[in-house]
This record gives structure tokens, C-alpha cells and sequence, in this order.
């Protein structure tokens, strides 16, 4: 055979334990690819026969870096269920938080768990200093912190360090290597930023907190509403939020779009070679009111590229199958039904994966039986192929600055761009959902949390929370019984993502971006890396949303099954 | 600490000397009724003889003490931990007392110009003032009479003296008759002097604030300047009231009041047992110890009475008086043995064949062989004590405190050349102690003569020699922080290099002057251990995630304290972390293989995520050769100088290991069966938590103090509830009762919504998140105790108040 198999595990800088395995054949050139998540902890199993009301802090824990994201996911199922509306200081609330973590999270992805793919650090202390802050002016007027005498002392610091002959975290990179395409100046640039984003995503941690209690894993959600209601009614809380978003708000427009214009100039090539690119299957189930009748995100459904034919989302026809995935039961089915034992075929003895049968704790889920590409590049292309009066101007300023296409959105690079221009989206929004918030407040709407009586509830019930998060569609799913949690899944963004084969054969959407590819060298595949970085795969999300029995079955009487 | 010594003596500054070397971290505060500071009251007769200025006989304080003078003392509040002055209040933590005791007069003088006490500075001036051309009656036979009288007879001022004595000996009821004798012919020969044995005051005659007559029993005096020199009173009035007293105020062998945080020591304690009141200065400098050690913690001292050597301090002649602690002078059975020599007296006082008492007046005996004879309670014969007679090899006893004879000092000054007192010090600690032999040392200095070249050579080769041992002491301690962090190839000069560039000049000057005061070096060694700080400025850190959710590396992340970028570019070296590392795959693995084979016993390991046992460990699997969790952790952890579990899942499984527990999961320290696993639970834990360990154990070598749950004590030490900041409303019965409510909007007490504060050990109330931004209760949501590992999930993830009560 020909052929050769690479793994990469861990593969570092993504939330979680993932491993990718590909095969190339002579040319270097990715003929098949398997990704898998390789740890399995049981959090659905957990809530199982709790209280609905406990069920948010539990499943929060599903993932500490989309942990907002998740505790409202969930709570918001069971208000779905329970049909209590919330009011709407609380969900402006509820907004700001899941909006700044969506700009937080992209800030941290792109800086400090993916530009190092682009960037090479080891050539920006080569750079002139004075060409780079002339660089830098290339791609915006007014760059963030850019004079020469900063790039300088930005420069020292990093040549001190390497200098010292410790890399630290920055340690063992694939420096040097040909797939590197900036130049000295450009690194640099990149580098600076890499450091004031450090600062700044601390920041916006303080601005979810003043909300949310803490972050990661906030504290101010319950069922009916929010906590938080006398940080909302401080002005001072309001102003150092809004001043916070501020500062932000300049770093996306001064250092984040400039930065990947420049990466866009950079890796043109790969643009222009597709890398990165999957199935062209787009889903978003939109969301994010605001103002008078104002949605952030739309909702849609584009298949195989086809940005002139958008279908309706139906919810109703998502299914989640475990053909290739560490589960018994193999067919799809709906999330409401989710029944599935733990089957664990093993590695082989090499310690690889059993490519030809079950081979990950990923489940795959899919739309009316299609793989499915959630995320930012999802959301901007439905919200320009459906002409967003929101989203479309900020894309097309994007496009027509760097000349790209909408087709070249759907890339490696691509995605990157797309979650940047995202970013500047929610940011500035932010600002009009806190308008929203102090408009109420003016009017005398003091309320935080709707009213219920628990025991007059209905004692079975079902209901979903079906959200855009900063990776793509989540979905929580609670069934409930005797008042108490019969039944709970969560479909999650990497789950669609880094979802495996199914019956059928088709690839996810990490494994089909994969093929094609072709490595400049197979020892070093920081290819792949940027491929699979670009996604930002958060695989403790993917493996925690299994719903399974544990290992201590004779503990726990599984209620499989049941249809609602 | 804060500790209040009250008293201006000896014993106040002994104390307070004391503490400064054994506990320096402490903030010391003397508080006196005196005008002036601290002085050494046994040498008060200098300043009526010789009108010297008080500084001559000035104690040496540490600089550090903080002096409070003209604050007489007239109370104390032991609940409040005050006392008070009549206008000032002082806080302790811990009082000692020190204030003495007060001379007792037979009348009251304190409106009479030619009458005084012989105590303080005051008095003496008093005196030297007072009793020019007078005819000066002293009232009194013991040592303080006594040495009143040598040191007047050598001045020409009074035109006669006095001494009354009440009844039919001097200094002590045991003194021979020959003795005694001999001691009233000295005096005597001083035409001047005269001593009147069975006599007392029986009137007196005043006009105006002066006494104009004396009548006693036997004479009228006229014109006099009357000094009562009868005794001492414990000076403890304003103890009376809070502390149990008797004489003076009761203390128990540990030198403890009746009040656990106040202790008393010197002439104002009263031993509860024995009564014993303690007269010297050797015996107080022995219950200051007992106190200190006490104070600070070592409760295996106590006070134990021992054989005094003592005497008098007269010019005239020698006197030396040697006492068991358990000499009766009533008892039948004391013979006494008398061995006279022209005017030398040598008289022991036997009980049984045991030595009890020797005074000796112009004798060279050696006092510490006697003392020594007493304490090992051996029997003695007449032929020893006669044979004993001859003069000692090495001279007189000069200190009889810290037992130094003559030849010995002179030996001391000669091979070191000392020139003065102060340079003694260092080999000797003759005359420090009570201080009663310290002119007499300076007159054998002066006396022996050494080659000033000698001396100026022998001084700087010490100085060098003690600073070349205190650099050795620092070369030894950099040497092994370079052994610790070998690995760490940092030049002196790239370090600087970074350091300037980082613009951390100032933090870093900051750091050095902490470990170097830590160090307990003088602050000149600052340069050195620079030098030796720039070799250690990085630890190997391996970060593992397991079976997480990666929660508190994103709190980590996004630690403020130090800013992050410090963190890790300059205090952590963070080797390997699956969630920031840019290396993947092979080149991770490699990094990894790495530090655990050259850095072994070398890295620190930290661990998030619980620990999945079931499926043989297959629930998590890591790496191209698909070990499991456990199976990484082992090979891990096997070869780490230390592991730190972080947040409640590596701690005891937390969320992970919640009922029914599908993967098995157990904490770091059950899957590995270890002890020594350091625990900072907390879903996440607070960064703050995680930083300030680590910067403890980069800076002192090791963990912070640890509590039974191997949680470091400054972090969980508190109980949420006790430091909250809505604690007010919870004591006054004010609940928020319904989410969004009018109490919600006022911050009041979540306890009924749930919060389950009052059940746990962590600090959040005290250091907040994100950079102290919030946290969960005042977020109006209310703790759930997160920090104490899967009961948090299974009991208390809820909002609804536990059935049972906390206990308050």
C-alpha cells in the first residue's frame, strides 16, 4: 500500500482532547482523513432524574469555555418546556453576556490558539520597526498601537525571550517552515497584537462578570430569568461594561480586520486552492433580537455551496446516527430520543484508529440525513445570501477591500475572516442591545424573572434551547417526567463539525476539509493544523454531549429510549 | 502581630530586643510613664554622684521599637485588647507587663522638697540636688540603702549622713556579726556617717513643702534631706481591676495572667505557687524568656527559680552574696561557718552538709564553682571550703550574670584587641545582661593596654571574615535554587537584558528587597542575591488536562495577578499545556518526553480534570499510542517534584464523579493513591488561587501551609458566609425571598434562594473573580459551594436552603 497514515494527537491549541488521523498518498496529498474525540465524560448521564431546575449548573460543566453558552442553553430548554417567556430585561441580559463571550472567544481563538499557524515569531525579530509601523498603515489608517518605538519594545521583549533560550508555550512551533508567508515586518505586526489581546480579552472577562457573577462558569441564570438585577440597575456597572466594549470595539477595527486583511494578502494561494474546504453544506438557526424587531443572525439552510438557494430550518429535522461512534445503537434519530450505550471497540493495538469501524466518541448528527458545517462562515454567508441589513454591509465592506468572493469565505482562511468580520458585528451591536436595556429601565421595567409556581407546573413536559453560539447551532434537549429530567442531549457545535462518517459513508466536515490537501511536509503538518485550528474545534464540547449510560450500569436504570 | 510591653526598665527594653531577633515580622510598641528612654536604673547612683546626663546610661534599644514615653498606664480593657493611658489608647494583640514596682515611703513626700524615694532618674536629681549642706538621713538597711550610702559618702555635698535602720543588722538578717562589723567600720570611718541600728522616725517637724526636724528614738535632726530606701511595691494598680492579683499580679509558670493574651514579668509578677516575686535582674531577663517563648508559641518553657549570685555595688569594699532558691534563714538546722582573713569574711551557711547561702566580703572565691555546688546539691566538707580559699586562677567574678571573671576578660581584650564596650560585644556578653558590672569592664578595657595596629588589623580581618561567611551563606542558597531549576540556561546578562526590556526594573528591585528581608539578610546583600535571582527566574511546568472541561485553564488564562504575559514569559515557564502549547502532535509528545527525562524531579506538575477509572481508564485517551488518562498522569506525575490538583474535578472528581458517575471518575490523589497532592478545588478555581501558590513556592521553595485537606490554609481558610458582603442582612433577618424581588434590588441575603455560602471554605467573597469584577452572590445568584467537589453537585447545585442548618 502506497499509501501513508499520519496522527496528530493531541492536536493543542483547541478546547479538549481531539485526535486527527489522514492519509496521504505519494504526492503528499490527503486522500482520507478520520477525526475523533477521545474522551467521553457523561454529563447528560448526570442530569438524568434531577430537578429541571438544577439542570443549568450542571450542564454548564459541559465545557468551561463555552460555559455561558451552555448554562443558557439548558435553562432555556426547560423554560421551552415549562412555556415560561422571560422577560425582556432578561434577555437583553442574557444577550450582552452571550455577545461579549462571542467576541472574547474569537479574540482569543484567532490570537492565541491559531495565528501562530500564519504567523511565524521567530521571523518578526528580524523585522525593521519603522517598515513594519509603515506596514501596518497599509491596512488601516490608524493602527492599534503602532509606533515604531512600541513594535520595538514589543520586538526586545520577544528577541529576550528567545534569547534566553526558553520558548516556553512558544516552544517546538513549526518555525521556519516554507508554508509560512508573511514577511518580517507582517509578523511582527501580528505579534504586537498577539500581546495587547492578551490584556484585552481579560477585559471583556470583567465585562461578562459584571453580569454574570464570574467567567468561565457564570452564576446568575435560573429558570424564569436572571439574577443579576441589582448590578443591571447600577449605572456605574452599566458605564464600565459599555467602556470596556469600547476599547474593544477599536482593537476588532484597528488591529483584528487589518490583521486578517493582511493574513487574506499573505495566503492568497490558499485561498485561491480552496484549502479548507468542506462539503459547502451551511445551517443556522438564527436568533438574537434586538431593537424594533432587529435579529443579529439569520436562519437557513444552504447545501453544496449554493448561496442562491437558501432552505427553511426546521429544527424537527435534525437526527444524531453512532454507526462509526463508540455507541450501540447505530440509527439517527431525533435528539428528544436519544438512546445510546457505550460500545467501546478500542484502538488498534498500535494505538490508531480502527479506521474501518467505530473510532471516536464524536455521535454525527445531520440535517434531513446531510453533514452540516455550523459556525461564523455558516452565519455570515446565510446573513449575506439572505441579504442581512445587519450583516451584509460589514461583508461586502470586507469583500470589496480584500477583493474576495463569497466562495472564498468557505476556506481555511476563510473561516478565519468570516469570525473576525463576526466579531465586529456583535460588538458593535452590543451597544444597541444596551441601548435597548436602559430604554426599558427608563420606562420603569424593573423585572428580572417571571413568576411560576414549580409544583403547579406540568409534571411531563419537553422543550429545547436552540442557540448561535461562537461556534455554530447548540441545542439542548430536555424530556421531563415525574418533574423530574427523564431524558437530556446536547447537539453541539463541534459535534456537526467534528462529527465521523455515518452509515453512509460521508465524511464530517473537519475530515472532508481535510482531503486535498497537500502537505509541503508530511513530518511537519502544519497544514493540517491550520485546517482543523480554523473550525475552533472545543472537543470537551464534542465528547460531553453523548448521551449514554455509564460504565456502572447496575447503578443506574437507564429510561432509554422513550418517544415523546 | 502587635505586641504592647508596658514599662520603661530594663526588662521592657530586654523584651522588646528580644522579639525583634525572634520574631521580627512583628510590630513592638514600649509604652512608659517616663519622660525619658529606657535607662538602666542600677546605675542611677552615677547621676548623683558624678551628675552624669541620663544618656550615659541609656539602654540600647532596637530601632524598630516603637516608644510611646510620658504614658502612664491607668487601664486596661482585656475584651477589646486596649489599654489605656489618660490620654491614649494602645491596641495589642498580646501585652506583656513590665512596669516594676514602686518605692515605698513610710509617709507621704510627694509634696516635700527634701524628701525622696531612690528609683528613677527624677529622684537622683532630687537628691544630688537637694542635699547640699543637709544633713541627709537615709531610712533603710537593704542593698538599695546601702549603695545610696557608698555612693553620698563620696560626694562632699551632705554635711552629714544618716543611715536609720530599723532594727539590728544590715543588708540581711543572716549577715555575721563580723561582718557586719566590719561593713558599719567602713562606713564609718567617714566622719560624716553614721549609723543608727534599733532606731526609726517617730515625728517630724514641716513648715511649708519642708521638713525643718527628724525625731527618732534616739536624736533630733536638724536640716535634713530624708531618702526612704525601705522597699518596693509591686506598681500594678491599674491591673487590679481585670487581672487576678495578689501582691503582685499572678502569673503561672509560663509567665501567664489571668487573661490568656497578657503576660507579666519582672518585680510587678506574682509566681500563683510559690509567690515568688522576682528582685533581680538575671531573674527577670529568665521570665522575659519564658514569656517570649510563650508568646510565640513554645509552651515547653517555664519559669524555674535558679541559685542567684549577687552583691553589692560599693566602692568601699567587695560584697558577694551567693543564695540557694530554696534558703529559709529561720531554719534551726543552718549552721554557719565563718572564715575571716584581715578584712576579708568569707561565711557559708550549711544545712545538712548542703551549701545554702555564702557572702563574702573582700573575697576571691569562685562564685560559679559555689553556685555550681549548690545546684547539683552536693555535700560539701569544711576542708574544700577552707582549701577554697585561695584566690582563683582566673580573678574576681567580674559578671556574675553571665559568669565572666577578671583574667578571662582581660585574655578576651588582649587576643582581640578590644578597645571599648561596644566591641566586646562580640565575644563576650559580659555585662549585658543587668548591666551592674559595665563600668567595671570599661575600667578593665581601659586598663589593658593593646597595639592600636594590632587592634585596626584584627578589626577589619573580623569584618571581612564575618562577611565573607554571610556571602557563603548566600552562594549556598543560590547554589541550590540553580540546582533546583537546572535546567534554566539564563546568562546574568540576557536576563537583565529582559528585564529592561520587559520594564520590570522596578517590580523586579521590588522582589529582590522581599527575598532578601525573607532571606533574613542585611539589605547590603541585595546585589548578590540579584545575581543569584537572575539564575532562577523560571520552573518547569507541566499543565495536564484530563477529564475537564478546560474551565480553569481558561481561568488561568485570564489570570490578572501577575498579567498573564508575565506569567508566563517571565515567572512560569509553562512547558507543556495541550490547550496553549503551539507544538502538536509528535512535537508535543516530545516536549513532554523531554521534561520528564531531563527535567526529572525538577518540574511541577499541575493537573485539571478528574481521573476516569472505569473502562480500564479508555473513557479518556491521549497521544498517538492512545495512553489513558491514568496512564499519562502516572508516567507524569512519577518524576514531578510536586503535583497540584486544580478545580473540584482533579480534586475529588467533582462534577465528573456526580451520581451515578458513568465513567468512574476519582480526584488526582485517589487515582495516583497519594498523600502529597496539593489541592486548589473550585469549579473553576479562582486564578488568584492557583498564581499565589505557585509565585509562594517559586519564591520560598515551598507550598504554602496546607489544612487536612491538603487545601493551602490563606485560600480556604475562610467559610464563604463569614466574609460575605451581604453577612449584615443575614444576621438582621433580611432575605431576598423571590428572584428580582425589592431585596434582590437591595442586595440583601440569599440564604433562602439557596446560597449555600455558609458551607463553604473558599475565599471568593474576599478576592472576587476576574480581576475582583464579581462573583456568584453578587451576582444575586448565591454560592453553591462548588469548592467542595462533587457534593456540590449532588447536594447543593440547587437553589433551594438545605434542610439542615449550618452550624453557626
Amino acid at each position: 500500500m502506497s499509501n501513508r497514515k499520519i496522527v496528530i494527537d493531541p492536536i493543542t491549541r483547541i478546547e479538549g482532547h481531539l485526535r486527527i488521523e489522514v492519509e496521504i498518498d505519494e504526492e503528499n496529498i490527503v486522500r482520507e482523513a478520520w477525526a475523533s474525540g477521545q474522551l467521553f465524560r457523561g454529563i447528560e448521564t448526570i442530569v438524568k432524574g434531577r430537578d429541571p431546575r438544577d439542570v443549568g449548573l450542571i450542564a454548564q460543566r459541559i465545557c468551561g469555555v463555552c460555559t455561558n453558552v451552555h448554562y443558557r442553553a439548558s435553562i432555556s430548554a426547560v423554560e421551552d418546556a415549562y412555556g415560561i417567556t422571560i422577560p425582556r430585561n432578561a434577555e437583553i441580559i442574557r444577550n450582552l453576556v452571550t455577545l461579549s463571550l462571542f467576541v472574547q472567544d474569537h479574540i482569543v481563538h484567532y490570537y492565541h490558539l491559531h495565528s501562530l499557524d500564519f504567523v511565524d515569531i521567530t521571523s518578526a525579530l528580524n523585522a525593521d520597526c519603522v517598515k513594519a509601523s509603515e506596514e501596518a498603515k497599509e491596512w488601516c489608517d490608524h493602527p492599534y498601537r503602532n509606533s515604531p518605538e512600541h513594535l520595538q519594545s514589543i520586538q526586545e521583549k520577544l528577541g529576550s525571550f528567545v534569547k534566553a533560550g526558553r520558548l516556553g508555550l512558544f516552544a517546538n512551533g513549526y518555525w521556519g517552515h516554507s508554508a509560512y508567508k508573511l514577511t518580517a515586518e507582517q509578523n511582527l505586526v501580528h505579534m504586537n497584537h498577539y500581546l495587547e489581546a492578551l490584556t484585552l480579552q481579560r477585559d471583556l472577562s470583567k465585562a461578562v462578570a459584571i453580569f454574570a457573577g464570574k467567567t468561565p462558569h457564570p452564576q446568575n441564570l435560573v429558570v424564569g430569568g436572571v439574577t443579576s438585577v441589582a448590578d443591571m440597575l447600577n449605572p456605574q456597572r452599566l458605564n464600565d461594561f459599555l467602556f470596556i466594549i469600547k476599547e474593544v470595539r477599536e482593537f476588532i477595527e484597528r488591529a483584528y480586520i487589518p490583521d486578517m486583511m493582511m493574513i487574506v494578502d499573505g495566503y492568497r494561494e490558499s485561498i485561491d486552492a480552496g484549502e479548507g474546504r468542506a462539503s459547502g453544506n451551511f445551517m443556522g438557526c438564527g436568533g438574537y433580537r434586538f431593537g424594533e424587531g432587529h435579529v443579529l443572525f439569520e436562519k437557513g439552510v444552504i447545501r453544496g455551496h449554493d448561496f442562491d438557494h437558501i432552505e427553511v430550518f426546521d429544527e424537527s429535522k435534525i437526527t444524531e446516527e453512532a454507526s462509526r461512534a463508540w455507541y450501540e445503537n447505530d440509527a439517527p434519530l431525533s435528539p428528544y430520543e436519544g438512546e445510546t450505550t457505550p460500545f467501546y471497540t478500542d484502538l488498534n493495538d498500535d494505538g490508531t484508529l480502527k479506521s474501518e469501524g467505530k473510532y471516536t466518541w464524536v455521535k454525527a448528527p445531520r440535517y434531513d440525513g446531510a453533514v452540516m458545517e455550523v459556525g461564523p462562515l455558516a452565519r455570515m454567508i446565510i446573513g449575506v445570501a439572505k441579504k442581512s441589513p445587519i450583516i451584509f454591509p460589514y461583508m461586502e465592506r470586507f469583500m470589496r477591500k480584500t477583493g474576495m468572493e463569497l466562495i472564498n469565505f468557505s476556506t481555511t482562511v476563510g473561516r478565519n475572516a468570516a469570525r473576525a468580520v463576526e466579531a465586529q458585528i456583535c460588538c458593535d451591536y452590543l451597544f444597541d442591545m444596551m441601548s435597548d436595556l436602559i430604554e426599558n429601565i427608563k420606562y420603569y421595567d424593573e423585572t428580572t424573572w417571571t413568576k411560576y409556581i414549580f409544583e403547579e407546573l406540568p409534571t411531563q413536559a419537553k422543550g429545547r434551547g436552540l442557540f448561535e453560539v461562537p461556534r455554530g447551532v447548540l441545542g439542548h434537549f430536555v424530556r421531563i417526567e415525574d418533574s423530574k429530567v427523564a431524558n437530556y442531549q446536547a447537539v453541539v457545535p463541534t459535534t456537526w463539525n467534528a462529527s465521523p462518517k455515518d452509515a453512509k459513508n460521508s465524511r464530517g466536515a473537519y475530515e472532508e476539509s481535510l482531503i486535498g490537501l497537500k502537505l509541503s511536509d508530511p513530518s511537519a503538518p502544519l497544514e493540517v493544523l491550520r485546517v482543523i485550528h480554523s473550525f475552533d474545534p472545543c472537543l470537551a464540547c464534542a465528547v460531553h454531549v453523548m448521551d449514554v449510560s455509564g460504565m456502572e450500569l447496575s447503578q443506574y436504570k437507564i429510561r432509554g429510549g422513550c418517544p415523546i | 502581630m502587635r505586641i504592647v510591653i508596658v514599662g520603661g526598665g530594663i526588662a521592657a527594653v530586654y523584651i522588646a530586643n528580644t522579639l525583634m531577633e525572634q520574631a521580627p515580622a512583628s510590630e513592638i510598641v514600649i509604652v512608659s510613664e517616663e519622660a525619658h528612654a529606657p535607662y538602666d536604673r542600677i546605675h542611677l547612683c552615677k547621676l548623683v554622684d558624678d551628675c552624669k546626663c541620663i544618656d550615659s546610661i541609656e539602654l540600647e534599644l532596637h530601632p524598630k521599637v516603637q516608644l510611646e514615653l510620658n504614658q502612664k498606664i491607668s487601664s486596661i480593657d482585656p475584651v477589646g485588647k486596649r489599654v489605656f493611658s489618660s490620654h491614649a489608647a494602645f491596641h495589642y494583640d498580646k501585652l506583656i507587663i513590665a512596669t516594676g514596682s514602686v518605692p515605698k515611703s513610710l509617709f507621704d513626700i510627694s509634696q516635700i522638697e527634701n524628701a525622696a524615694t531612690f528609683r528613677s532618674q527624677k529622684d537622683s536629681e532630687k537628691i544630688a540636688q537637694g542635699m547640699v549642706g543637709k544633713n541627709v538621713v537615709i531610712v533603710g538597711a537593704g542593698p538599695i540603702a546601702l549603695e545610696l550610702l557608698d555612693t553620698l559618702m563620696r560626694s562632699d555635698a551632705p554635711q552629714s549622713i544618716t543611715l536609720l535602720v530599723r532594727k539590728n543588722y544590715l543588708y540581711s538578717e543572716v549577715i555575721s556579726r563580723e561582718a557586719l562589723a566590719l561593713i558599719q567600720g567602713i562606713f564609718e570611718a567617714d566622719k560624716r556617717v553614721r549609723i543608727q541600728f534599733n532606731d526609726q522616725i517617730t515625728d517630724k517637724e514641716i513648715s511649708g513643702n519642708s521638713i525643718t526636724k527628724l525625731i527618732t528614738n534616739q536624736r533630733d535632726i536638724e536640716n535634713p534631706f530624708l531618702i526612704f530606701g525601705v522597699g518596693i511595691d509591686p506598681n500594678i494598680p491599674y491591673a487590679r481591676d481585670v487581672l487576678e492579683c495578689d501582691k503582685g499580679i499572678l502569673v503561672d509558670e509560663r509567665m501567664r495572667t489571668s487573661d490568656e493574651n497578657i503576660y507579666c514579668v519582672g518585680e510587678a509578677a506574682q509566681l500563683r505557687e510559690r509567690g515568688f516575686i522576682a528582685g533581680r535582674v538575671k531573674e527577670c531577663t529568665i521570665e522575659a524568656d519564658v514569656a517570649i517563648a510563650n508568646l510565640l508559641g513554645d509552651e515547653s518553657k517555664t519559669f524555674r527559680e535558679e541559685v542567684s549570685i549577687d552583691g553589692l555595688k560599693v566602692g568601699s569594699f567587695l560584697f558577694a552574696d551567693v543564695s540557694a532558691t530554696d534558703f529559709n534563714p529561720k531554719d534551726p538546722e543552718n549552721e554557719t561557718i565563718l572564715i575571716t582573713h584581715g578584712d576579708r569574711i568569707d561565711q557559708y551557711i550549711v544545712n545538712h552538709d548542703r551549701l545554702k547561702r555564702f557572702i563574702g566580703i573582700n573575697t576571691n572565691i569562685d562564685l560559679l564553682a559555689l553556685k555550681k555546688l549548690i545546684e547539683n546539691d552536693s555535700a560539701i566538707d569544711a576542708a574544700y571550703l577552707y582549701s577554697n580559699r585561695l584566690m582563683s586562677e582566673k580573678g574576681r567574678l567580674i559578671c556574675s550574670c553571665e559568669g565572666v571573671h577578671e583574667q578571662e576578660l582581660v585574655e578576651i581584650i588582649q587576643e582581640n584587641a578590644v578597645t571599648s564596650f561596644a566591641e566586646l560585644k562580640e565575644y563576650s556578653k559580659a555585662g549585658r545582661t543587668c548591666g551592674r558590672c559595665k563600668q567595671d569592664i570599661c575600667s578593665i578595657i581601659m586598663a589593658t593596654p593593646v597595639d592600636p595596629q594590632e587592634a585596626a588589623r584584627l578589626k577589619s580581618a573580623r569584618e571581612a571574615a564575618a562577611k565573607e561567611a554571610k556571602l557563603a551563606t548566600v552562594r549556598a542558597r543560590i547554589e541550590k535554587y540553580n540546582r533546583l531549576h537546572a535546567k534554566n540556561q539564563l546568562s546574568t546578562e540576557n536576563f537583565e537584558e529582559a528585564i529592561t526590556s520587559f520594564e520590570m526594573n522596578h517590580e523586579f528591585n521590588h522582589w529582590v528587597s522581599m527575598i532578601t528581608a525573607s532571606m533574613h539578610l542585611h539589605p547590603d546583600f541585595e546585589e548578590v542575591v540579584k545575581e543569584g535571582v537572575t539564575q532562577l527566574n523560571k520552573i518547569p511546568i507541566i499543565w495536564l488536562e484530563l477529564s475537564d472541561c478546560s474551565g480553569n485553564s481558561e481561568g488561568f488564562i485570564k489570570s490578572a495577578h501577575p498579567s498573564v504575559d508575565d506569567l508566563i514569559l517571565k515567572y512560569i515557564s509553562l512547558d507543556y499545556h495541550e490547550l496553549l502549547m503551539v507544538a502538536s502532535g509528535d512535537q508535543s509528545e516530545m516536549a513532554l518526553d523531554s521534561i520528564i527525562a531531563n527535567d526529572a524531579g525538577k518540574y511541577l506538575l499541575i493537573v485539571e480534570g478528574a481521573v476516569p477509572l472505569g473502562l480500564d481508564g479508555k473513557f479518556l485517551r491521549i497521544g498517538a499510542k492512545g495512553e489513558t488518562g491514568l496512564e499519562l498522569l502516572r508516567r507524569v506525575s512519577a518524576n514531578a517534584l510536586a503535583v497540584m490538583a486544580v478545580g473540584s474535578c482533579a480534586y475529588d472528581g467533582g462534577v465528573v464523579a456526580a451520581a451515578p458517575n458513568p465513567t468512574g471518575a476519582v480526584g488526582v490523589a485517589e487515582a495516583l493513591g497519594r498523600a502529597d497532592i496539593v489541592n486548589l478545588p473550585g469549579c473553576p478555581v479562582n486564578p488568584i488561587n492557583i498564581v499565589g501558590t505557585l509565585l509562594h513556592y517559586i519564591m520560598f521553595d515551598e507550598f504554602p501551609k496546607l489544612d487536612a485537606k491538603n487545601r493551602p490554609e490563606w485560600a480556604y481558610g475562610f467559610r464563604v458566609h463569614d466574609n460575605c458582603e451581604r453577612r449584615g442582612h443575614y444576621d438582621a433577618d433580611e432575605f431576598v425571598l423571590e428572584w428580582g424581588d425589592e431585596g434582590a434590588k437591595k442586595g440583601w441575603c440569599l440564604f433562602q434562594m439557596g446560597c449555600k455560602g455558609p458551607y463553604a471554605d473558599l475565599n471568593c467573597s474576599l478576592v472576587k473573580f476576574n480581576e475582583g469584577t464579581s462573583w456568584p452572590v453578587q451576582a444575586g445568584h448565591g454560592c453553591f459551594a462548588c469548592g467542595q467537589g462533587k457534593i456540590a453537585f449532588d447536594s447543593y447545585a440547587n437553589q433551594r436552603p438545605l434542610k439542615e442548618k449550618p452550624n453557626e
